[in-house]
């Protein structure tokens, strides 16, 4: 089992480097779905022989919210605003894979000093993947310029967390309860980013001030 | 077999002493090979200018810097050691200005002495650092003495920034892209293919004298290497100019060098002999090498341009036809340099990258990476080499002539034998590496201060030879296959027609690509690094008129650093100047400041 | 020392036998997802018979290095067969380092294709010479930093060892390293073979040129030999990464032949199966993939350095 759960480690991680380095929104927003809906599997994986009630709680909740309900809000938004992709992206795509490689390496660099509590955890990979993940979803966030395309970087690095939570299970458990109300806060968050028509930039410039007030973007 | 001579000297602090061991041997044979080529071939490339030029003069130069390039590589002396350093410097300027009545040559003769004198000024205090230290001008005495790692650093970062400005290190190059193509081929090949090595030699004897250094040098150097390896390749794929795009590959290789010797440092640090002779005997042979070829492509881009009249590539085109033996040994450098087996390059790039895969594996955590990185480096700058000089060689001498005046022609036998004794070096080298390799194992063995025969060198010369058969295996299928093919058409008249272009009625010479279309995509991937300029060449209206366009690939540390330095001085000297005093009382008031601040600190 | 010169010759016996065979396979395959019959499974053995018997027509602007292009790319392909170990053939030549040099025999080929195709003055072969030479600069930083990777695996640079006959590692201790080398070194088979998202066999457009335009002016026994060459070269890949993917060693060797022959049989359905569901890709879009190709690899390779 320990072979899945790495396997779904790498591929989150791999994902959030595809979200990175692609600027298409609906593009973004279904890779995220599917990183969702893997990173809902890891429980399953983690409690392969033991499963309990509580377990296949936190599967359903979090597949239902994470890759089915926020992802399905997000389209709404951007159909709602008839938001459009970026036209130039801060990086290109070369720079932002390199510079995506070089902050999983050093999320796996810092791992090595890093000790978590409670014992051996179910696996090696589990820690340097979800420092990788908040890392990558921080860079998001950064390079991206659109409030919606933000919030996304948000979710990502908060998938991140989740990742880190979840191994976490049996010591904390009261800090999964915590990610599931963080997500519903973040669909609450899109939902006056919507009702507000924010959709550019959190700053304006005075060129596009006219513009945004019918929801074009570009 | 050290020290051969010691005279007194009426210099003070001066002896003539030289010392001849085994890690000056492999420069001295490289650069008695390339000056007697160079040398030979300069009788005939030279001709042309007989009556015209005062030719007597440049060949005193020529014998001049020889001589300094010897006593530099046997000096055991300190103040030996700077004369000649200087020595080399002067000559090789007046050999470069030979046409000044070019403006840009005497501006490229100018910026290469200011460069070099920038890292003599720095050599010179590295120097009497370490004899201070130690209490001697002898560097014999010197390498016995034992450096505080504080000081051991301070001389290394010395080292590398005083004699990195004539190796070529990327950012103190920037001489070398203006001084290659302005000097006559001959001074370009003996520039380029051994006295940018006295910078490495240079680095080398501090490295030797100086037992141990603390362990970032040899992540700097080999950082150093990998950063002057890309974008050197990187400068020379976007230049238009031959000879400029040559000087630049000497900084691609000069990078490989650097990595080399990084590694070979790692492992000396880290007490791993066989890892440091690797990296050192690596390097040092593609130091040899390299001056073996660079100086070939040299000597062909000299012979190709005394016929055509013009470095810029995208005019030749077609030269095969009419220069074929120069063509075939350009190819023969060209294969060399972008380290293809059957040629010498392959053996010392094979070498270094076997001791960084040895370092990989033996290591430490951030040895590894560093050597991983070293790998990543080295295959690029394989392959970037390889479509540059795919570029090169297609341009000018294969295809149709792209402007209808260049023609080839015949070329003097003295210009010719030179290239064909370097082809058969580097042809030589290839196929029997096993005492060029030697040689530089046993220099790399003593600049690790370790014993060779104690170490299990069958480790690297098995593999050596099992390439050496698998060369000669594919020699056999190539005739093989090559008598096949003639077999099949034995009997057959072979037609020969027109190119297909897809139906045009009208081929001209314009449809193929230039070297600028060649090398665009990689120029263009790599633009964030490259400082790419296009000027013109918009296309305007319904029926747009005749325009032209220019591309360029300007050096971004000359643009960015050098540039804006030179006029923030400018800016600064101007302020300066407003105090109207003239130069001779600012320089009397210099004497009188430094009177007074002698008389205070020797009276006190 | 006889055993060495047959063990060669039964290498390249089988190796020339084969790779048309698996050309014809992929071929087949992609017709029948078009729901066409195809061609024969030994289609290319007919073509390849047809071109040796004609006659070569040569264009006026090209010099030797035009005719003796095609003898490189096939000598060195040959070359390059001989350090692949084949399921359970050993390599006849291994020794540690052979990677370095099967990888620049492989530029030496290049080499060569590109000047051909430089000297023939068509701004055709000009096009795809360049973007060759741009994406041989990407796919080489990938195949290297796999080498790293599987280097580390194996702690032995031959590829006799990193792939061979005494494997190692295996999917239970190193799954996801493994899984991310296969990621990496698939989209390298698709850039070198210029197979589909890459480039198209098939035609000779503009649009998709880049290896195949450079055959473009080959004629006859030429264009034999280069036909040959990357049929060759497909087989030898594929036999680079039918190991990784399937390393079973069972010790008969029957069982383990067969073993590599179904494995490349997969691997050949899996090839017609890409390039039949694909489109081929904008050019700035394979540039990318190449660099997710090298993101995959080092990826591999952190991940491994953080195993231990």
């Amino acid at each position: 089992m320990t072979t899945w759960v790495d396997t779904s480690c790498i591929i989150t991680v791999f994902l959030a480097l595809i979200i990175l380095s692609n600027y298409r929104v609906t593009a973004m927003i279904r890779i995220f779905a599917l990183q969702s809906f893997v990173l809902s599997l890891l429980p399953f994986f983690l409690h392969a022989y033991s499963l309990s009630g509580r377990d296949i709680f936190i599967v359903i909740v979090t597949m239902v919210l994470k890759a089915a309900l926020a992802p399905s809000i997000l389209f709404w938004a951007i159909r709602h605003v008839s938001m459009r992709s970026e036209i130039k992206p801060i990086l290109g795509f070369g720079s932002s894979i390199i510079l995506g490689v070089i902050l999983i390496a050093g999320a796996f660099w810092v791992s090595s000093s890093l000790k978590l509590p409670g014992g051996k955890p179910a696996s090696d990979l589990i820690l340097p993947c979800s420092l990788s993940t908040v890392l990558l979803g921080f860079m998001i966030m950064v390079t991206r310029t659109r409030a919606v395309t933000q919030v996304l970087g948000y979710l990502i690095l908060e998938n991140g967390i989740f990742l880190f939570a979840v191994s976490l299970f049996d010591v904390m458990p009261v800090l999964i309860e915590m990610g599931i109300l963080l997500d519903i806060f973040v669909a609450v968050f899109i939902m006056a980013i919507v009702v507000n028509h924010i959709n550019e930039e959190f700053e304006k410039d005075l060129a596009s001030v006219s513009r945004s007030k019918m929801g074009e973007t570009f | 077999m050290e020290k051969i001579l010691q005279f007194p000297w009426q210099v003070p602090f001066g002896e003539l002493s030289l010392r001849l061991d085994s890690l000056s041997l492999i420069f001295i044979v490289a650069v008695f090979i390339l000056v007697l080529c160079a040398g030979t071939y300069a009788a005939g490339y030279m001709r042309q200018y007989r009556g015209k030029r005062p030719l007597g003069l440049h060949i005193f130069f020529y014998l001049l810097l020889s001589s300094a390039l010897v006593f530099i590589l046997l000096a055991d002396n300190v103040i030996l050691f700077l004369g000649a350093w200087e020595l080399m410097t002067i000559s090789a300027y007046f050999l470069i200005v030979f046409q000044d009545d070019d403006a840009s040559v005497r501006r490229a003769g100018f910026i290469y002495l200011i460069a070099s004198h920038c890292g003599t000024f720095l050599l010179i205090l590295m120097f009497f650092l370490m004899a201070h230290h130690a209490g001697s001008m002898d560097l014999t005495l010197i390498s016995h003495a034992g450096f505080s790692p504080f000081l051991a650093g301070i001389i290394f970062l010395l080292a590398i920034f005083g004699f990195g400005v004539k190796a070529g290190f990327i950012p103190i190059h920037i001489w070398l892209p203006h001084a290659h193509p302005a000097a006559p081929s001959h001074v370009s090949a003996v520039l380029s293919g051994v006295m940018i090595k006295m910078g490495i030699y240079g680095i080398c004897r501090v490295l030797w004298t100086i037992n141990v250094l603390p362990d970032w040098c040899g992540y700097l150097l080999l950082l150093i290497g990998v950063v002057s390896g890309v974008m050197g390749v990187l400068y020379a794929l976007g230049q238009h100019e031959l000879k400029k795009l040559l000087a630049y590959h000497s900084i691609e290789n000069i990078g490989i060098i650097a990595i080399g010797l990084g590694v070979g440092l790692l492992g000396r640090g880290h007490q791993m002999p066989f890892l440091a002779v690797l990296g050192f005997g690596g390097a040092l042979l593609h130091v040899f090498n390299h001056s073996i070829f660079k100086g070939l492509l040299f000597l062909g881009a000299g012979a190709v341009i005394q016929k055509t009249h013009t470095g810029q590539m995208d005019q030749m085109g077609g030269l095969a036809r009419s220069m074929p033996l120069v063509s075939l040994l350009f190819l023969v450098g060209a294969m060399a340099i972008c380290g293809l087996p059957l040629f010498n390059g392959f053996i010392s790039e094979f070498i270094i990258y076997f001791g960084l895969f040895q370092g990989l594996f033996h290591l430490p955590l951030q040895g590894a990476f560093a050597c991983a990185l070293g790998i990543i480096a080295l295959a690029l700058m394989g392959s970037l080499a390889l479509a540059c000089f795919t570029k090169v060689y297609g341009t000018v001498f294969l295809g149709e002539p792209r402007h209808p005046g260049i023609q080839g022609g015949q070329t003097p036998a003295l210009m010719l034998a030179p290239m064909l004794i370097l082809g058969g070096i580097c042809l030589w080298i290839g196929l029997f590496p096993q005492t060029m390799a030697k040689m530089a194992f046993s220099a790399g063995a003593y600049l690790s201060h370790s014993q060779i025969s104690t170490l299990n060198m069958g480790n690297i010369f098995l593999p050596l030879s099992f390439i050496i058969y698998g060369i000669l295996l594919f020699l056999i299928v190539v005739i093989f296959l090559a008598g096949l093919r003639w077999k099949l058409l034995r009997g057959l008249t072979i037609p020969l027609r027109e190119t297909w272009i897809c139906a045009f009625s009208q081929i001209t010479p314009k449809f193929q690509y230039t070297s600028s279309s060649f090398a665009r995509p990689i120029v263009d991937f790599f633009k964030g690094i490259l400082f790419f300029k296009r000027e013109g060449g918009e296309v305007k209206g319904n029926f747009p008129l005749k325009t032209s366009m220019a591309s360029s690939v300007h050096d971004a540390v000359e643009e960015f650093l050098i540039k804006p330095m030179y006029r923030r001085l400018t800016v600064l000297s101007k302020k300066l100047d407003i105090n109207r005093i003239r130069y001779t009382q600012m320089y009397l008031m210099y004497i009188l400041l430094y009177l007074i601040f002698l008389l205070a600190w020797k009276l006190k | 020392m006889m055993f060495i010169v047959f063990s060669i010759l039964s290498h390249w016996l089988i190796v020339l036998a084969l790779s048309p065979l698996f050309a014809g396979i992929i071929a087949k395959i992609k017709a029948f997802f078009a729901g066409k019959k195809g061609p024969s499974y030994f289609q290319l053995y007919f073509d390849l018979r047809r071109l040796f018997m004609k006659n070569c027509v040569y264009s006026r602007s090209t010099t030797w290095v035009f005719r003796f292009a095609p003898i490189v790319n096939l000598a060195a392909v040959l070359v390059l067969s001989l350090i692949i170990p084949l399921g359970s053939f050993k390599a006849p030549v291994h020794f540690s380092g052979d990677i370095l040099l099967a990888a620049y025999v492989l530029g030496l080929a290049r080499f060569f294709m590109i000047i051909a195709a430089l000297d023939t003055s068509s701004s055709f072969e000009g096009m795809g010479a360049s973007r060759e030479a741009f994406f041989s600069c990407l796919s080489e930083m990938v195949l290297f930093m796999n080498f790293i990777t599987l280097a580390f695996l194996t702690h032995s640079i031959s590829l006799s060892t990193m792939i061979g006959a005494d494997i190692p590692m295996s999917w239970k201790m190193a799954g996801t390293v493994l899984l991310l080398v296969v990621g990496s070194l698939f989209i390298v088979l698709l850039t070198e073979n210029s197979r589909i998202p890459v480039d198209d066999p098939d035609t000779h457009l503009e649009l998709t040129m880049i290896h195949e335009v450079m055959l473009l002016d080959h004629s006859g026994v030429d264009l034999g030999f280069m036909l040959y060459a990357s049929a060759i070269k497909l087989f030898i890949f594929a036999g680079i990464l039918v190991p990784i993917v399937y390393p079973v060693q069972t010790g008969i060797p029957l069982l383990d032949t067969l073993i590599f022959l179904g494995g490349m049989l997969g691997l050949s359905i899996v090839i017609g199966v890409v390039e039949s569901t694909m489109a081929r890709l904008r050019l700035n879009r394979v540039r990318n993939l190449l660099l997710i190709a090298f993101a995959l690899a080092f990826f591999g390779f952190v991940v491994k350095m953080w195993k231990g």
